[in-house]
């Protein structure tokens, strides 16, 4: 998963600070000599964004890694931006709480969860990283070390610069540190798997969980995903829906059970502990480690039989598709695995559809497909926006320069 | 500058009676919920559509006229205030509901909207809108996108910003664009993350989008009456510590109690500290949960234990937290309140504070405060007839939120920094901070015309002396010092 080039093209140097007035330096000489810099963390995501013309810097965040503060009674923590989530989690976990981000790689950091607000299934719940995130350290590119937000959940003080840089990627500051709102672990949790052969017993089934007053941390729609191609799946079958609990020991069956009532004559399974971990390791994982394009839909959550539809039409024009996605808030990973023609094809047809599809990001991409399309997709008036606060915040544009979204 | 050729091309694009000039129709927009705080505009335009608004900032910004938006004035901050030689924008017309989209959980509204109406909307369908104000029956939309505004159950269910999918803005151009938020998977960096909670310096919101939420299944809340303020927050640490999110945690002292009796008559039992509790979610969840949290206030030494036995009860309850504020006028004949937050394990430390200022300062200082996060709410009671007593408010609070600053917290969790709390803002950030949030804000507003004076520190005049701002009068007096 690691990589050190970025689309095959390698940085002319690397360099990993061991302070935030390093990373500050590193910024401020860089812009100077007016090279690019791409700012790395676990380095799991370095194939998102376009292709950069050259990289001069890669600045790794790898040795800002300490979880610098857990005020456990105030459910806060401040963490530098090299640290690894799973890494956090553990740390935080020593008082029951945890930081709920949620990543499909191993290596992931503070850093890079907030330079992509990259989440996962229980975004459901709990929402993206940029929904827990309190304040915020940065490095700029000239040379600055600014902060914003601050230590407190609650806090409207000036403004909230944190948001501005959630899902930047690396184009208007390097991240330092950031202090996030905690949760208490759940006391117990469980997930409820179904599985359906058509698409309208599965929205069906959808409207009357999330109809209901059950509340559930993670709804996902899951369709031709690995299990299915070896067994010869036809379409998308089976359809699956997976409905992950958390509550009090005491309450969790009355969920299940409520939410079982509701699943019709669904084929259904229950998976808790170590299996359901695995389970949702696996899932997240899924799209990753199987080959093709991944693109990141955002859908209006009622669509989702028109989205279904879509997905199984282009199994007409290539054998691997798959779908995993949070089926109330219409948001999910598409991954197909054909020629490059077909794939350009496929998300042209999917930006087409405004209709459905808000947003069609594609998110991992071989070096053609990328010459042959903006990952991006169009950005409207966030676009033009976008850039002026670029320019502002990084005039001489070394930023993840060619590369981000602005 | 405003001519009569700007509100000559106004009045032509607005209409007449949406142009004010006239000094009593002036009147109602000296100030917003912030009273102290006053300045006569010279000139208010009451535009009915988003293409109104779009016009009249287009108009300002080829006149170099600056101007303030205003929603419906209940604003804590002075965000409102009017700026002198501009204009200010009223939103009220703009109070169409636009689009109820049961099925997408979606709501669309005009900014002039108030908050509560979002949730008549879709109360029928068993939904309702999170962020819940106090003054949620008549604050706007538009102002709680300015505000970030949160209320007593964000605890919880977050802010506004954890629940606007999407805006329509009208730039300091006249530009106007869509632009959805991280929270609808919009690519590339949260603008609409930044732009809720700046207070109108951004741009001016013409349409919401907001996301509604199911109602909880189950909703429990509980009153414990203490002797004293500790013993309720002893209460409060044990309740987090037990790893339970209440939906809602509210503690008010004695002094806002005797005001909250006096005019809404809560019925609350006589106690120097009232806690409020409020878990809903589930059922069997709510159940066991509140079960637990009954016996943590008794434990911490409740005088009484209140359990709202029926949906009247608990509405009675949360009359009387809501009502605090506009209560205090049965105390006292003026009050400012102070918005200040603090991590919420240095609640006691800070409380205390504030206790010997009360001492020292001769103002009684009521509190009212969401103990869940630290945000405290004092409530300065002065007489502003009497000469000096409204700036020694003005300079208790100064001094109130300096110790929130030294606790590690914030000037402001929900009311905004406006011109109230401007000043104040070198002592949370440094210049760099500041300096960050001013190059963005030309990047929306290269001109400067969207609400200035507020939010930043007004710079330094040139020739005027260099050092430590001019003295207050709580300084004068003796009761406290620069930091």
């Amino acid at each position: 998963m690691v990589t050190e080039s970025i689309d095959g093209i390698l940085p002319r140097e690397t360099i990993e600070p061991a302070s935030a007035e390093d990373v500050a330096a590193t910024l401020a000489s860089a812009a100077q000599r007016r090279v690019s810099v791409v700012i790395r963390g676990g380095g799991t995501k370095m194939g998102w964004g376009r292709t950069p013309a050259s990289v001069g810097v890669l600045l790794s965040t790898k040795r800002l890694n300490a979880l610098v503060a857990h005020e456990h009674a105030d459910l806060t923590a401040t963490v530098q931006a090299g640290a690894r989530l799973d890494d956090v989690n553990r740390a935080l976990a020593r008082h029951g709480q945890w930081l709920p981000i949620e990543s499909a790689f191993e290596e992931s950091t503070i850093g890079g969860a907030i330079a992509t607000n990259d989440s996962g299934p229980l975004r459901h719940r709990y929402g993206t990283p940029r929904d827990l995130l309190i304040g915020i350290r940065l490095a700029l590119a000239d040379g600055r070390l600014i902060k914003a937000g601050g230590n407190v959940v609650k806090n409207v003080a000036g403004y909230d610069i944190g948001k501005l840089i959630s899902g930047s990627h690396g184009s208007l500051a390097a991240i330092v540190s950031a202090t996030f709102k905690l949760l208490p672990l759940p006391g117990a949790s469980a997930t409820l798997m179904a599985k359906f052969q058509r698409t309208d017993a599965l929205v069906d089934a959808l409207a009357a969980i999330i109809g209901s007053q059950l509340e559930a941390s993670a709804i996902e729609v899951r369709t031709g995903a690995s299990e299915e191609k070896s067994g010869g799946a036809v379409f998308g079958r089976p359809y699956r829906l997976l409905l992950k609990f958390e509550s009090t020991p005491g309450a969790l069956d009355a969920h299940l059970q409520k939410a079982r009532a509701l699943l019709g004559d669904a084929s259904c399974e229950v998976v808790s502990s170590q299996s359901e971990s695995d389970f949702w390791r696996e899932h997240t994982r899924a799209p990753w480690i199987s080959s093709g394009m991944i693109v990141k839909l955002a859908w209006l959550p009622a669509s989702l039989d028109t989205v279904l539809a879509h997905v199984d039409d282009l199994r007409a024009s290539a054998n691997d598709v798959e779908l995993i996605g949070r089926a109330a808030i219409g948001s999910g990973l598409l991954r197909v695995d054909a020629n490059s023609r077909i794939q350009r094809n496929i998300v042209e047809r999917l930006r087409s559809r405004t209709d459905v599809f808000r947003h069609v990001v594609v998110l991992r991409a071989d070096a053609q497909l990328k010459q042959q399309l903006d990952v991006w997709g169009p950005l409207g008036g966030a676009g033009a926006l976008g850039s002026a606060v670029k320019h502002a915040l990084d005039p001489v544009g070394i930023l993840n320069a060619g590369r981000g979204p602005v | 500058m405003i001519d009569d050729q700007l509100i000559g091309e106004l009045r032509h694009r607005c209409g007449n009676d949406a142009v004010l000039t006239e000094p009593l129709e002036l009147l109602t927009y000296e100030c917003d919920g912030l009273p102290h705080l006053r300045q006569t505009p010279p000139l208010v335009v009451l535009p009915s559509s988003a293409e109104q608004v779009q016009d009249v900032v287009r108009l300002c910004h080829r006149h170099d006229v600056p101007f303030v938006a205003r929603g419906h004035g209940s604003g804590l901050s002075g965000g409102a205030m009017p700026i002198p030689g501009g204009v200010v924008i009223g939103l009220a017309r703009l109070n169409r509901v636009l689009d109820v989209d049961i099925p997408n959980r979606r709501v669309t509204v005009e900014p002039g909207v108030t908050n509560l109406e979002i949730t008549r909307q879709v109360a029928p369908y068993g939904f309702y809108y999170a962020p819940d104000p106090s003054s949620q029956q008549v604050c706007s939309i538009g102002g709680n996108v300015a505000e970030n505004s949160g209320g007593a159950h964000c605890l919880k269910y977050g802010f506004t910003v954890h629940h606007v999918l999407g805006v329509e803005v009208v730039l300091s151009n006249g530009d106007m664009m869509h632009l959805d938020s991280a929270i609808a998977d919009a690519p590339g960096p949260d603008l609409v993350g930044l732009l809720i909670g700046s207070e109108g310096t951004l741009g001016i919101v013409t349409k919401v989008t907001v996301r509604i939420l199911r109602r909880a299944e189950a909703v429990q809340t509980l009153l414990a009456a203490y002797d004293n303020i500790p013993s309720a927050g002893a209460a409060v640490s044990e309740i987090i510590a037990a790893g339970i999110i209440p939906a809602a945690v509210e503690i008010m002292d004695g002094v806002s109690l005797i005001a909250v009796e006096a005019a809404v008559h809560p019925n609350f039992p006589p106690a120097e500290a009232i806690l409020i509790v409020e878990l809903d979610g589930p059922v069997a969840e709510v159940r066991e949960q509140f079960a637990q949290v009954e016996a943590i206030c008794h434990r911490a030494g409740a005088t009484t234990v209140e359990v709202a036995k029926t949906e009247e009860h608990r509405a009675r309850i949360w009359k009387g937290r809501k009502g605090a504020f506009a209560s205090m006028g049965r105390v006292t004949p003026n009050y400012y309140v102070q918005d200040g937050v603090v991590p919420r394990t240095k609640l006691p430390e800070v409380l205390d504070r504030i206790r010997k200022l009360e001492a020292r300062c001769g103002l009684r200082i009521g509190n009212v405060f969401h103990a869940g996060d630290g945000n405290l709410h004092p409530l300065i009671c002065y007489d502003e007839k009497i000469a000096g007593q409204a700036d020694l408010a003005a300079a208790v609070g100064g001094e109130i939120l300096q110790y929130c600053i030294e606790a590690g917290g914030s000037l402001t969790g929900e009311h905004g920094i406006g011109a109230d709390k401007a000043e104040y803002m070198p002592k949370m950030f440094s210049d760099d901070d500041l300096d960050v949030m001013l190059t963005v804000r030309r990047a929306f507003d290269p001109k400067g015309l969207c609400n200035p004076g507020k939010v930043f520190p007004t710079p330094r005049l040139c020739g005027e002396v260099p050092g430590p701002y001019r003295a207050h009068p709580i300084e004068k007096a003796g009761l406290g010092e620069r930091f």
